[in-house]
């Protein structure tokens, strides 16, 4: 006879998996393959084939992103930092020689190709002017917007080479903005372009200013973990002391785990060893704070879906209630599948054990279990949030994610609330990664932990 | 046992008595000149001397006290710019700077404002524009548009003392593992004292922001600035508050002799090394409590690093009172500006162990008023360091008298 307990982990396993899979569907920042093309279509227009598949690599103008999203909100914002933006981009190098910026959206956002042995006649002086203004056309699909405004020429190589600086007025950016292009020629053959976007001040203050504010507000945030930090210390001197009992194998392997995590993460590499050193004592004491509920695994990645799809949604919300949040996802510095683990997983292995265990161990006995996870509801919401209009939107957003973690947390202890938020951090953070089913496998990687864990039979008492 | 106590009652007041007469009559030096005018005031003779610079300069955010100046910092709501301005206690220029966000394009001082930093009094000016710049063309002179403006401010040397935070970080751990470790019969009074004063301070908080300058930045709203001030200072005072329940200080039967010749202590020590950033807070409006809280909240923390001093000190048997001895006079020698603390620290390991956050938090108080006292120079601000004393002086009285009536404190006191 199948157990009723069993069924509903089938089910949570189901639901879980389904919900995971949905959410990564359509996701990723797509293009690679298609900028390619475009890439290789533009050289062949200026007359040179380049030879082998180009490197592709993912980059991106996070502040002019979200500047283009705040001027127009919503979907439309997001289409222009993909395309005539150029806010987000591929990088793509041929290894026969030649160079391209195309935009996700298939925009060719930059170019160089190699020097043609014959460029053909360099341009007489009082043609040259002309010549150049035409050629903008070999860049842009709306010449007639643009316009020269200054041009240069010198001598180098034997050619006579010309450098042209375009003005393109707004075009399809929000009123305001401005686009620039910059055009190079040898003899008469162009060689390269490279276009620019200045965006309006009040615009792009927005979001650096929100970005700003939130890095002011991030401080507290650390000052609260250091406190914790410290109360860690001072717990593991009492330990020693009194012999209590802790788990210093284990604490040790999470550490060096937390490490690893740390070297591979953005900008935690001088960090990492001390958050290894932090975490291995916060874990090895966990045995000794028999205030925490127990921890159960098996629930937390199906927790963290849910999580994730709730986090989503309050971005949707945010922006039909009127407000704003970005809806391009924040560009990671580097792409590689270590990086998209990294960055997901090393919230959930550092803030959690800290937020979700040491934190309610030393105020549970004053504030309660309750009380202290509210109290560190604030300070984890403060250490990770995206710039929003109003700025308390995103906080807010964030402080209902730590909530929904110290419920997980209350039902399936630190461990659970780590595996939750790793599957959720992962989750939401795809569209960050290229588009791709190896991408879609690391996002789902809790996921798949979580249904091992969910669907392996218990045995009988 | 109330014989010995009244026995060293009596040297314990004459050393009071010659410590507050030092205090009153040996002139003090302090290396800082003493402010001749409060921060409010300061900031109007900013308003009033300075060219408007052309932009509205918000309201007056901060202050700090640097040289023989105050640097002040004004802040429009929306926070694009900061107006800085060092305004000196006697007769001499006032110096200012306009900081900018760096993504407000084009930014141009006013016509006034740029003759005024040219040093041109003529104000014939033509503007030029140019790509993500604006200048302004003077006499013989040219202003480029570019932020921040007007020249450097006056900046207090970076004194760092890492050593003496590190010796006193270790200190307080001590104290911490000591108490926990070696534990007593908890007070019930430090208890409440710390929670309620942490308490007091909460609501204060919206005046103490404007000593929190490096909360206000260009391209910040304020409002962002103080939230971030005050959820910080709200963690630390909910920590020291959580730290004194859990590591709560002993119990104790503390001697009032003792605790004044602490309170004289401080006030030497505040004439000697007064702390500069006491003046910030002797400039706001409701000194009086806050200068109190922190006090007790400073003098606390101090009772902890001397319960662990007293702990690690314990090995050298008999000599430990020539080790605190040591301590004490390498305090006056090397702490500077950290001697009010450092003398505390070593009081409160001096005496016994339920008197040590009594004397910690005499020594802190007379120090602060010792500090107020030696560098204000404005009327309101020594009056209410002067009714500080004066509260300090009667609880000390008050516990006299209470230990002559009663003959014995309850264990829990």
């Amino acid at each position: 006879m199948i157990r009723f307990g069993y069924v509903l982990r089938v089910v949570a396993a189901a639901a879980a998996a389904a919900g995971a899979v949905a959410l990564v569907r359509g996701r990723g920042v797509p293009g690679e393959a298609q900028a390619a093309a475009v890439a290789r279509a533009a050289m062949e227009r200026l007359g040179y084939a380049p030879l082998g598949e180009p490197t592709a690599t993912f980059e991106g103008d996070q502040e002019l992103a979200w500047a283009l999203e705040r001027a127009r909100p919503g979907p439309a914002g997001a289409q222009l930092a993909r395309g005539e933006g150029g806010a987000v981009r591929w990088r793509l190098v041929f290894p026969g020689g030649g160079e391209a910026q195309v935009t996700v959206d298939g925009v060719v956002w930059s170019l160089r190709r190699p020097v043609p042995e014959a460029p053909g006649p360099d341009l007489f002086p009082s043609l040259a002017t002309p010549r150049v203004e035409a050629a903008v056309a070999q860049a842009v699909l709306d010449p007639a917007s643009w316009r020269l405004v200054r041009a240069q020429s010198w001598r180098e190589g034997g050619h006579t080479w010309e450098r042209a600086w375009f003005v393109g007025g707004s075009g399809p950016l929000p009123p305001g903005w401005r686009r620039e292009l910059e055009l190079e020629m040898a003899g008469s053959s162009v060689v390269s372009w490279k276009r620019f976007v200045h965006p309006l001040g009040t615009d792009l203050g927005v979001v650096t200013g929100r970005m700003a504010e939130l890095r002011l507000l991030r401080r507290p945030a650390l000052l609260g973990l250091a406190i914790v930090v410290i109360g860690v210390l001072i717990a593991g001197a009492e330990a020693v002391a009194y012999r209590e009992s802790t788990a210093l194998a284990r604490g040790l392997v999470y550490g060096v785990v937390v490490a690893v995590a740390g070297s591979f993460a953005a900008d935690t590499l001088a960090a990492a060893p001390v958050q290894g050193v932090v975490l291995a004592a916060v874990v090895a004491l966990l045995p000794g704070w028999t205030d925490l509920p127990p921890t159960r695994l098996s629930f937390g990645p199906a927790a963290g879906v849910a999580l994730a799809a709730a986090t989503l949604a309050g971005g949707t919300i945010i922006l039909g209630a009127g407000g704003w949040v970005p809806v391009t996802s924040p560009v990671p510095s580097d792409t590689g599948w270590e990086r998209q683990l990294a960055d997901a997983w090393l919230p959930a292995l550092v803030e959690e054990p800290l937020l979700r265990g040491a934190l309610p161990a030393f105020a549970a006995p004053l504030l309660g279990w309750w009380g202290a996870a509210l109290l560190a509801a604030p300070i984890g919401a403060l250490l990770h949030p995206e710039p929003s209009v109003p700025l308390l939107a995103s906080i807010g957003l964030g402080v209902v994610l730590q909530l929904g973690l110290a419920v997980v947390a209350r039902f399936a202890g630190v461990g659970g609330a780590v595996l939750a938020r790793g599957t959720c951090e992962a989750l939401v953070q795809r569209a960050a990664f290229p588009a791709g089913p190896g991408w879609n496998r690391i996002a789902l990687l809790g996921v798949a932990v979580g249904t091992v864990l969910l669907l392996w039979p218990r045995r009988r008492a | 046992m109330a014989a010995p106590a009244r026995v060293r009652t009596l040297p314990a007041a004459v050393a009071a008595i010659a410590l507050a007469a030092a205090a009153l009559w040996v002139p003090a030096t302090p290396p800082e000149q003493p402010a001749s005018q409060p921060p409010a005031a300061a900031a109007e003779r900013a308003e009033d001397d300075l060219p408007s610079l052309g932009l509205p300069w918000g309201k007056v955010r901060g202050w700090e006290r640097v040289n023989d100046g105050w640097t002040l910092t004004w802040q429009p709501a929306h926070g694009m710019w900061l107006v800085r301005a060092w305004v000196p206690d006697g007769p001499g220029e006032v110096l200012w700077r306009i900081e900018a966000a760096s993504w407000l394009p084009g930014v141009r001082l006013s016509r006034r404002a740029a003759s005024a930093l040219a040093g041109r009094d003529d104000g014939v000016a033509q503007g030029r524009e140019y790509l993500g710049r604006r200048d302004w063309l003077l006499t013989d002179a040219r202003v480029l548009g570019a932020l921040p403006a007007g020249g450097d401010l006056p900046a207090n040397p970076r004194r760092g003392y890492p050593a003496a935070a590190a010796l006193l970080a270790g200190l307080l751990l001590a104290g911490a593992a000591a108490r926990h470790l070696v534990p007593g019969v908890p007070s019930r009074v430090w208890r409440q004292a710390v929670g309620w004063s942490a308490l007091a301070l909460v609501p204060l908080l919206p005046q103490l922001s404007a000593l929190a300058q490096p909360a206000f930045q260009a391209g910040v709203r304020p409002w962002v600035g103080e939230l971030a001030f005050g959820a910080a200072a709200t963690l630390l005072l909910a920590a020291l508050a959580f730290a004194a329940q859990r590591f709560p200080a002993v119990a104790g039967r503390p001697v009032a002799g003792w605790l004044a010749v602490g309170l004289a202590a401080g006030v030497v020590a505040g004439r000697l090394r007064p702390a500069t950033w006491l003046l910030g807070v002797a400039g706001l409006p409701l000194r009086l409590p806050e200068l109190a809280a922190l006090a007790v909240l400073l003098g606390w923390l101090m009772g902890l690093a001397g319960d662990g001093l007293r702990e690690l000190a314990r090995p050298a048997g008999r000599a430990r009172a020539a080790v605190l001895a040591l301590l004490g006079v390498a305090a006056v020698a090397f702490a500077g500006p950290w001697l009010g603390v450092a003398l505390a620290v070593v009081a409160a390991a001096a005496v016994e162990r339920g008197s040590g956050t009594g004397m910690a938090v005499a020594g802190v108080w007379g120090w602060v008023f010792g500090s107020v006292w030696t560098l204000a120079e404005w009327e309101p601000a020594l009056r209410d360091a002067l009714v500080l004393l004066l509260f300090g002086v009667g609880t000390v009285a008050a516990i006299g008298l209470a230990r002559r009536t009663t003959g014995i404190s309850s264990p829990t006191a």
